[in-house]
């Protein structure tokens, strides 16, 4: 057989640093809003070719902080989410690390699970272990990409060309949080929650309305014109293509500074006021736009609580709502064929006119 | 059973790299991605039998050490194209054994695509991927791997087929978007060289190719030392500003391409020859505009920059001859002036000007179960789909041993003796197809001076809802608007619906009626399209028919479909437009159309051609949106 074996894994090169990102501050910020708190529901990142857009969530894990699991637990579950175990079955051969007494604990980071185009469904939400079923006529759970997701990110990159009966799955598992597993008289259940990142070029096909409205917020790229900026990108690029290791070890230190930045924040957020004042002309603002639902409100609220954490505000200002209503309402507005006006234009006024009633 | 695609590219009849005649700008390219393998690749623009396939093997046997060559079949399917489960190796060693795709068998070496503009956006969206991380990620099969897949991409199309994709286009560093044209003297030496009896002239040619193998070899030691000035970046990078090039990644590929060029020859800094060649490979065909708009929005601001700046220089001095400070914008204008000679007349001939924002998403060929072309076999049920057996069956082959030992034997083991093969309906596979033949709809829009009498804001209305429509229905659209002398594709057949309402919104009115123009744009487009599998198509006119241009020289290709070239006399634009027309309906093209005109002016032009094209006629100004969707 000429089969050519794939026996070395490739070296593990270092992504793009996310601090050496030149631009992008709507998306950049975005992501850090939903680390800091995963409630806000995911980012969808849009936008031209060519704009760094999957480079900068990919390169978000390495600022992530660490969460607590239970050791070697394949749906990464904090030791007080154990109590249920999601199945009796062993996990890749070892016996469900559920044992009785006090679980053993380890660190690690935040996963951020890449959902590549063409996964199949199997892999998605997990299935049998073929090799134990092969070699040991055992049946054994294997856990899918949405169990390494738990606790964590999961992007998907080209989100618009996802296949149907996927998006399908994902939007299930998404609105319930649980992950269930029928197969071969295996019946598995376990937590699932994640935060979605998506991302496309929107002249690609456009998202289906179900899936746009999972995204707590949506950010727009453009292709950055200065090119002042442009020439930076491109010396970036280069010392980074030339060595990675070495470029990733000079962003180190902005790297840790983030790091640190985002910890405080999550640790702070829960003290952060919302004032009833601010709280009403978010809601204005929402109804002015005729959004329906209330998932509007509770997204703008959240995101621009984080942003207060994130600024080491005890308190959520008028102007930190400003800052985050467009990426959390733009993809709320209801679509008139007919509509010529930009949405971020009539977020814009309609902020104005909260702010003017005040 | 396993063919090898990965052969060792040295067979002794195979023409060699200088031998290749013609194609001069792809030979540099080709080299410069020797160089330079994060130029990601070369996509050239060449007709059949231009000898794409014959250069771009003899660029593998260029390459160092036995690099792979790998052609990648227009119809592959996913698991060929990722990997997967090889599940003969992995029963005969009772472990998972991953059988690489042919993405990753490409690692260090070339994968060779015909037909870029011919590939499913699935299998486009794969090689994209694997282009920007340099992996292939497989999981599916129950199997989770990384495959190092690090290629230099070759792909080659014929222009008129249809455009490329642009997403996929813009991964790829160089660009030739003209096929060559054809010389009597180079034709001849083609066949010259391909008639020559084997073995002779092999030992000059030998020594050509391993003359260029130790070019390579120098230039790629010489790489690294290279230094470009951040002056000489930034007009690049304005340069891309001006071309109206979109995103930031081409001003990486320029700025390499240009160290490449002086790389190979054996410089140390970059020279405006070495950024004329990157702006011409990399840039000039990204352009999306002229430039002229973009100069003199520059006009009145440049004052603070234009003077020196004395930080700049300092930071390579070695490199710096005191000759050579120019401004960005100078080295910028001495760009513009060498490639502008380049940049076609009609932008749309340039790959990004034409299909500004890519092509078709995949919703545009959705997945389905019985028609188009096999892509992958998924669990389903079997009613109503077709069983994809192979799959089925290696679905269930790995769970034999347990259910032996399971014991789920049937019920009457006497009579009925053990299954050889186990199947339960968790097995079953069932294809999916990728359905080409979706249908498309050409809206096809009068924008002529008297549409603006004739009610142009609700024909926009209207078009705009039926594109909503053709959303929900997963239809490709195209959008084409006529006025002035000549038609224009405003929107290839996409399904994008927010670039058809922005084209729409944008869209200016005034001038002539080049009706026949129009129909000839949307036969041919609707032609193309269905040599890419659509079948249905419907043309959707928005007009009040009064055609007052005559089909002329802006369709030098137009003598061979019938109306010959004429002046603007009344008679040849109505003999023009019935002809066009009957040549549709001819072609089983659908037709609607949606007369604009207010009825006290109106002599019947809309319901006559709605005649000729044997379709619908509908009256807008009676109509509703929502009617006019109807009658389509």
């Amino acid at each position: 057989m000429s089969r050519p074996a794939i026996a070395n894994q490739p070296a593990v090169e270092p992504a793009f640093p996310f601090t050496a990102i030149v631009g992008q501050d709507e998306m950049k910020l975005c992501l850090l809003l939903n680390v800091i708190d995963p409630r806000i529901g995911g980012v969808l990142v849009m936008g031209h070719r060519g704009t760094g857009k999957s480079t900068t969530v990919r390169a978000l894990a390495a600022v992530l902080p660490s969460i607590t699991r239970v050791a070697g637990d394949p749906y990464n579950r904090a030791p007080e989410d154990i109590q249920e175990a999601p199945s009796t079955l062993p996990v890749n051969g070892r016996a469900n690390g559920c044992a009785a007494g006090r679980p053993k604990t380890e660190r690690i980071p935040v996963p951020v699970v890449d959902l590549p185009l063409g996964a199949t469904e199997d892999r998605v939400c997990g299935t049998i272990d073929i090799e134990q079923a092969l070699t040991r006529g055992v049946k054994a759970f294997e856990p899918g990409l949405l169990a390494q997701a738990n606790r964590g990110f999961l992007y998907i990159d080209e989100v618009n060309l996802l296949d149907d009966h996927l998006v399908d799955v994902l939007l299930d598992v998404a609105a319930s949080g649980w992950n269930v597993v029928e197969r071969e008289g295996v019946s598995v259940r376990h937590p699932a929650r994640f935060v979605l990142v998506g991302s496309g070029n929107p002249e690609e096909g456009d998202l289906r309305p179900q899936l746009l409205d999972r995204f707590g917020m949506h950010a727009r790229i453009t292709t950055i014109t200065d090119a002042a900026l442009r020439v930076e990108i491109v010396k970036r690029r280069r010392a980074f293509d030339a060595d990675p290791f070495a470029f990733a070890a000079a962003w180190e230190k902005e790297q840790r500074a983030l790091r640190n930045r985002i910890t405080r924040a999550q640790k702070a957020l829960a003290g952060v006021e919302l004032p009833d004042e601010v709280l009403t002309r978010i809601a204005q603002v929402c109804m002015r736009l005729g959004i329906d639902g209330h998932r509007g409100e509770l997204t703008l609220a959240r995101a621009a609580a984080a942003l207060a954490a994130f600024h080491h505000s005890p308190r959520v200002s008028w102007q930190d709502v400003v800052a985050v209503a467009p990426a959390c309402l733009r993809h709320r507005l209801r679509r008139d064929p007919l509509e010529t006006v930009d949405s971020d234009d009539r977020i814009e006024r309609a902020l104005q006119a909260s702010a003017a009633e005040a | 059973m396993s063919i090898s695609l990965t052969q060792r590219i040295q067979p002794p009849a195979a023409l060699r790299f200088n031998e290749v005649v013609g194609l001069d700008v792809a030979k540099q390219a080709l080299l410069f991605l020797a160089v330079d393998p994060s130029l990601a690749g070369v996509a050239l623009a060449a007709p059949v039998g231009a000898g794409k396939s014959t250069l771009a093997r003899a660029f593998a046997a260029l390459l160092p050490d036995d690099a792979p060559f790998v052609e990648l079949p227009l119809n592959v399917t996913e698991d060929r194209l990722i990997g997967g489960l090889d599940l003969e190796a992995t029963l005969a060693r009772g472990e998972r054994v991953v059988e690489a795709g042919l993405l990753a068998r490409a690692h260090g070496g070339v994968l060779y695509i015909d037909g870029l503009n011919l590939l499913d956006p699935g299998v486009a969206a794969h090689i994209m991927d694997a282009m920007a991380r340099g992996v292939v990620h497989v999981e599916r099969d129950g199997i989770s791997a990384v495959h190092p897949a690090r290629f230099r991409l070759i792909g080659a199309f014929d222009p008129s087929d249809g455009p490329v994709a642009g997403s996929l286009l813009d991964r790829i560093g160089l660009i030739i978007p003209f096929a060559p044209q054809g010389d009597a003297a180079i034709r001849a030496e083609v066949v010259r060289r391909n008639l020559r009896p084997a073995g002779a002239a092999e030992t000059d040619e030998a020594n050509d190719d391993a003359m260029l193998r130790a070019l390579i070899e120098l230039a790629r030691e010489q790489l690294p030392q290279v230094a470009i000035r951040d002056e000489q970046m930034e007009a690049l990078a304005r340069l891309a500003l001006s071309l109206g090039v979109e995103g930031n990644r081409a001003d990486v590929f320029a700025v390499k391409a240009a160290l490449a060029s002086a790389a190979l020859a054996g410089r140390a800094d970059v020279s405006d020859a070495d950024l004329e060649v990157a702006a011409r490979l990399v840039l000039l065909p990204r352009a999306t505009r002229s430039p002229q708009p973009a100069q003199v929005e520059q006009q009145p601001q440049p004052a603070p920059n234009l003077a020196p700046n004395p930080d700049h220089p300092a930071d390579d001095p070695s490199n710096t001859p005191a000759d050579q400070k120019q401004t960005p914008e100078q080295i910028e204008e001495l760009l513009m002036s060498a490639v502008e000679a380049d940049l076609p007349a009609d932008l749309s001939n340039l790959p990004f000007a034409t299909q500004r924002r890519g092509r078709t998403g995949s919703r545009g060929v959705a997945l389905n179960d019985r028609r188009g072309r096999f892509v992958r076999a998924v669990p389903g049920p079997l009613r109503g789909h077709k069983i994809a057996l192979l799959p089925t069956l290696l679905a269930a082959a790995p769970w034999q041993a347990l259910r032996a030992t399971a014991g789920d034997r049937l019920p009457d083991a006497v009579n009925h003796p053990a299954p050889v093969v186990r199947i339960t309906r968790e097995d079953i596979r069932v294809k999916r197809f990728r359905d080409k033949a979706g249908a498309l709809f050409i809206f096809v829009v009068d924008a002529s001076g008297s549409m603006a009498l004739n009610r142009m804001r609700e024909a926009k209305g209207a078009t705009v809802r039926l594109l909503q429509n053709a959303y929900v229905h997963r239809d490709q659209v195209s959008l084409i608007a006529f006025r002035g002398r000549a038609a224009q594709v405003l929107l290839p057949p996409s399904q994008s619906v927010d670039r058809a309402k922005r084209e729409l919104d944008v869209l200016p009115t005034g001038g002539g009626t080049p009706l026949a123009s129009a129909l000839w744009l949307a036969w041919q487009t609707v032609r193309q399209a269905r040599s890419r599998g659509v079948e249905q198509a419907t043309l959707v006119l928005m007009t009040d028919g009064r055609a007052n241009v005559a089909l002329d020289s802006a369709h030098p290709d137009s003598g061979e479909a019938g109306p010959e070239p004429a002046g603007a006399d009344k008679e040849q634009i109505v003999r023009q437009v019935q002809q066009l027309a009957r040549r549709i309906a001819c072609d089983r093209i659908n037709a609607v159309v949606i007369d604009t005109q207010a009825g006290y002016l109106s002599r019947g032009e809309a319901r006559a051609l709605a005649g000729y094209l044997n379709g619908r006629y509908v009256y807008l100004p009676n109509a509703k949106a929502h009617q006019i969707a109807e009658a389509i």
